[in-house]
């Protein structure tokens, strides 16, 4: 490929960018197809604050699915936020910053056992999680008793995510901050590089001296803790809710899988995860506007999410049976043990197999 | 000069000669231009247990993976079973003429009974869909009383001691409808892994299938159970038959001297230790690990030294339990003045030690990362200002290892490991380490898999990081890389040091000879 050339990243190739092509051809076609709705900026600044909690939730899931552990419990996370934020505020009477501060200190709380469990016990990280994530839905029910409190009615609580910077919703600059926060985080830092290293070979890393069980404790409560924000912000931009999270989880996770096919394919990276999320948000937008089935949002996203990863997949494949057959190597008879061909055995390419 | 003394062996009976089951003609095979097989000829007959010797790359797999299906040999070359030639290429078709193959892998499931492993790969006796237990049950007792295995069917598989695992897997081969149509077993180094004492029970087994009439091909690098179990022995060399002569004939020194090939090379009592003295690198003491029963050296800055040993000997752990890879059950290790912890890679690290695993895949390399982020990432510390990485100063850097040691494709930095060739992404790890300009450096089959080529220039590296104070620990299959490196070698066998070799005397001809265990010499 162009490997001669030394940098996939900054090529302008269909690999990469195949998203910001498909935004493109979304725009084009919704625009003709109804101009007077889809090309206004009305739209975008409904689509742009409408996303931006998923988006968040998003960014909880790639921390650790970059060092390769699922947190799965994020959508309970973010739940259990909005409802002890709200709760705190409406039935005991705190106010607002003291609330805010409690409900994140759970989720940090979250992630510090999610951790535990995940390094010092040694559970997969998809059922830790997994059972983390109903255990949370436990607590959130003793917590509100089911009930679901009723929202502050506080300006300055609403304002909070709802006031409006250039005709957006300043909710989108927390998450425009957020992400610029984690992209240098994992793009540009020591920490960031030793949780990609973990999520490419936990042993290998290990072996070359990165702490592989600090690190990957770290990224469990910094996702706990960003879902915790988000939970805040969801709660005041929309109201609690006391089952919206499990509905979040999956689109985040589509979102970080899709977007590991983007910008940096192969890898789980902060503007891929960013870029999958709008352009579905448009693309369902779009439709919405010329249909009003129920259905299309899910359909929609779904197909795109195969959609996109076979063909990432597919595409990586080409790449490297170019490359196996660039490679010098005579077949060494030492090195092949036993006649059991090991062709399949090759790591997942493009990150969406295993996290 | 061996074949002229020892009369080829012919057959035994004399009044009925069998139709040897396995017959190989002129069979060659070459990779790349080179021979791995030249014009090998073998024949085993019904009941016969042959084995199959020679050291590492002399051809014994290239035979057992052209009977397996698995390589195509040359053109010219026959292979008949019980009279049939055999069609190159094909596992299915070398199964149905009743060849069956135990490899050093197992291919077995621990978590599940001994029944299902039986099964699983024919299928289960089943009613409507219904596996029936019971009966299933009766067969696999009747297959396992075949080996000479008394195991309930229903334990699984990991309960089962090592020799009654391969004894599972044995059983498994000889597995089918009619049992008769099982004509040639092949087991391919079935006791590396066993330990001493169940050594002869596996070997009861091969012998009960041989007297079953099925001819045994046996693959070892364990002189002593050859013989104990074959009848007939073919030495291979470089890809050339050397001889095929009877066991009986035959006393380990015999056999050691055609194996090794020089056969009046001398002896030499092993020197002690030169680095006796002066001050360790590395010092190792007592050590016990997986595999290393008790291994004690020194290792002296601007020293090579070298790891030998048969498979199973403790040479592929040995590295490995050092430097905090596999856990540590044992001993003292001690390296830049201080006691390293076990198990803990990062205080080995911090000791000044590197460890490059024998397994780029699994636990070498970051195969999904780019070779920078390879390169750079056992020290950071170097590349970065407070919490920031300078990508301008690590990339320089990678490109300045890059130059270094030659990778190709040249300056293709941010290309994921993966897409480098097998020698490149070598010499990307070499790199890795040697950025960090480590006290020692311990090296687990450094070049295998790797083309000559390269192989030269990662030597030159190891020779350049020694001048420059290093101490290098290699632990190698490859005897020859051993005495192109090392100024002392030790030999391992049985998890400890039984030989000691140095400057001059480390030869390929000694190492060999003191891996199979001729010699009963404990250095250091």
């Amino acid at each position: 490929m162009n490997s001669r050339l030394g940098s996939q990243r900054l090529s302008l190739g269909f690999n990469s960018f195949s998203g910001l092509y498909l935004l493109a051809l979304f725009i084009v076609v919704f625009g003709i197809w109804t101009p007077h709705l889809f090309l206004t900026l009305a739209t975008v600044q409904s689509v742009a604050s409408q996303q931006a909690t998923t988006a968040m939730l998003a960014i909880a899931v790639l921390i650790p699915i970059a060092a390769g552990a699922y947190d799965l419990s994020v959508g309970a996370t973010i739940n259990l936020s909005t409802i002890i934020c709200v709760w705190l505020q409406t039935v005991r009477g705190w106010s607002m910053w003291p609330a805010i501060a409690v409900a994140v200190i759970a989720c940090v709380v979250v992630g510090i056992v999610n951790g535990f469990v995940i390094v010092r016990l040694r559970v997969n990280s998809f059922i830790a999680t997994l059972g983390m994530g109903s255990i949370i839905t436990a607590v959130q029910d003793i917590v509100s008793g089911q009930n679901q409190p009723t929202p502050p009615t506080a300006t300055s609580w609403t304002n909070l995510t709802q006031l409006n910077v250039a005709g957006f919703q300043i909710i989108v600059l927390y998450l425009l901050v957020l992400a610029l926060i984690v992209w240098w985080a994992l793009d540009h830092t020591p920490s960031g590089r030793y949780l990609y290293a973990i999520g490419g070979n936990p042993e290998a890393s290990r072996l070359a001296g990165v702490a592989v069980g600090r690190y990957t404790w770290s990224a469990m409560i910094a996702s706990a803790t960003v879902a915790g924000i988000a939970g805040v912000f969801y709660a005041s931009q929309t109201g609690p809710s006391l089952t919206f999270g499990a509905g979040l989880l999956l689109p985040a996770f589509a979102a970080v899988f899709l977007g590991s096919t983007q910008i940096k394919p192969g890898r789980f990276n902060l503007w891929g995860t960013m870029l999958a999320i709008y352009v579905l948000a448009v693309g369902v937008k779009g439709l919405q506007l010329i249909t009003g089935v129920q259905w299309l949002a899910e359909m929609f996203n779904g197909v795109a999410l195969v959609g996109a990863v076979s063909f990432a997949l597919w595409r990586q494949r080409r790449a490297e049976g170019r490359a196996v057959r660039r490679t010098d190597d005579p077949v060494p008879e030492a090195a092949a043990r036993g006649p059991s061909p090991a062709k399949d055995a090759e790591p997942v390419p493009s990150g969406a197999g295993d996290g | 000069m061996a074949r002229g003394v020892l009369s080829p062996m012919r057959e035994r009976d004399t009044v009925m000669e069998p139709r040897p089951v396995l017959r190989i003609r002129r069979l060659t095979k070459s990779f790349a231009g080179t021979a791995a097989l030249a014009d090998f000829q073998l024949d085993i007959e019904p009941g016969e247990v042959h084995a199959l010797v020679g050291e590492n790359g002399s051809g014994k797999s290239t035979v057992i993976k052209i009977l397996a299906g698995y390589h195509r040999p040359d053109p010219g070359g026959t292979v008949e079973i019980g009279g049939m030639p055999l069609p190159f290429g094909s596992a299915p078709a070398a199964h149905e003429m009743g060849c069956r193959f135990v490899h050093q892998d197992l291919g077995l499931v621990l978590q599940l009974p001994v029944t299902d492993n039986l099964y699983l790969n024919s299928g289960f006796v089943s009613r409507f869909g219904t596996i029936r237990g019971a009966q299933t049950r009766r067969q696999a007792s009747e297959l396992l009383s075949r080996v000479g295995l008394d195991v309930d069917p229903r334990a699984p598989l990991g309960s089962l001691s090592l020799a009654q695992r391969t004894g599972v897997a044995l059983a498994r081969a000889l597995e089918g409808e009619d049992h008769r149509q099982v004509k040639l077993l092949v087991l391919d180094e079935p006791t590396a892994t066993l330990p001493e004492n169940e050594v002869h029970h596996l070997l009861d087994m091969v012998r009960r299938v041989a007297a079953d009439g099925v001819a045994v091909l046996y693959v070892s690098h364990r002189l002593d159970e050859i013989f104990q179990v074959a009848d007939n022995v073919t030495i291979l060399r470089d890809g050339h038959r050397v001889s095929t002569v009877p066991v009986s004939s035959l006393d380990k020194r015999r056999l050691i001297a055609l194996l090794v090939g020089d056969e009046l090379g001398e002896l030499p009592s092993p020197e002690t230790s030169r680095g006796g003295g002066g001050a360790a690198a590395l010092s190792v003491h007592g050590l016990h690990g997986p595999g290393v029963a008790g291994v004690t050296f020194r290792a002296g800055p601007g020293e090579i030294l070298g790891f030998a040993g048969i498979t199973g000997s403790g040479r592929e752990s040995l590295l490995g339990t050092v430097f905090g890879a596999l856990p540590r059950l044992g001993g003292v290790i001690e390296a830049g003045g201080r006691l390293l912890p076990p198990h803990d890679p990062r205080a080995a690290i911090a000791a000044g030690l590197a460890y490059l695993p024998p397994d780029r895949k699994t636990t070498g390399a970051m195969m999904g990362l780019s070779a920078r982020e390879n390169l750079s990432i056992c020290r950071l510390r170097s590349v970065r200002s407070g919490p920031v990485l300078r990508g301008k100063a690590e990339r320089a850097e990678a490109l300045q290892w890059f130059d270094r040691l030659a990778v190709r494709p040249p300056r293709a930095i941010d290309n994921q490991l993966a897409t480098f060739s097998g020698g490149n992404q070598q010499k990307v790890l070499f790199a890795k380490w040697l950025r960090l300009s480590p006290q020692v450096f311990l090296l687990d089959e450094p070049t295998q898999g790797v083309d000559v080529g390269t192989k030269g220039e990662l030597h030159r590296q190891l020779l350049a990081a020694a001048a420059a104070g290093s101490a290098v620990v290699v632990s190698s299959s490859d005897l020859e890389e051993l005495v192109a490196l090392c100024h002392r070698v030790l030999v391992l066998r049985a998890g400890r040091v039984a030989a000691e070799f140095v400057s001059s005397s480390v030869t390929t001809a000694n190492i060999s000879r003191a891996s199979l265990g001729e010699q009963e010499v404990v250095a250091s």
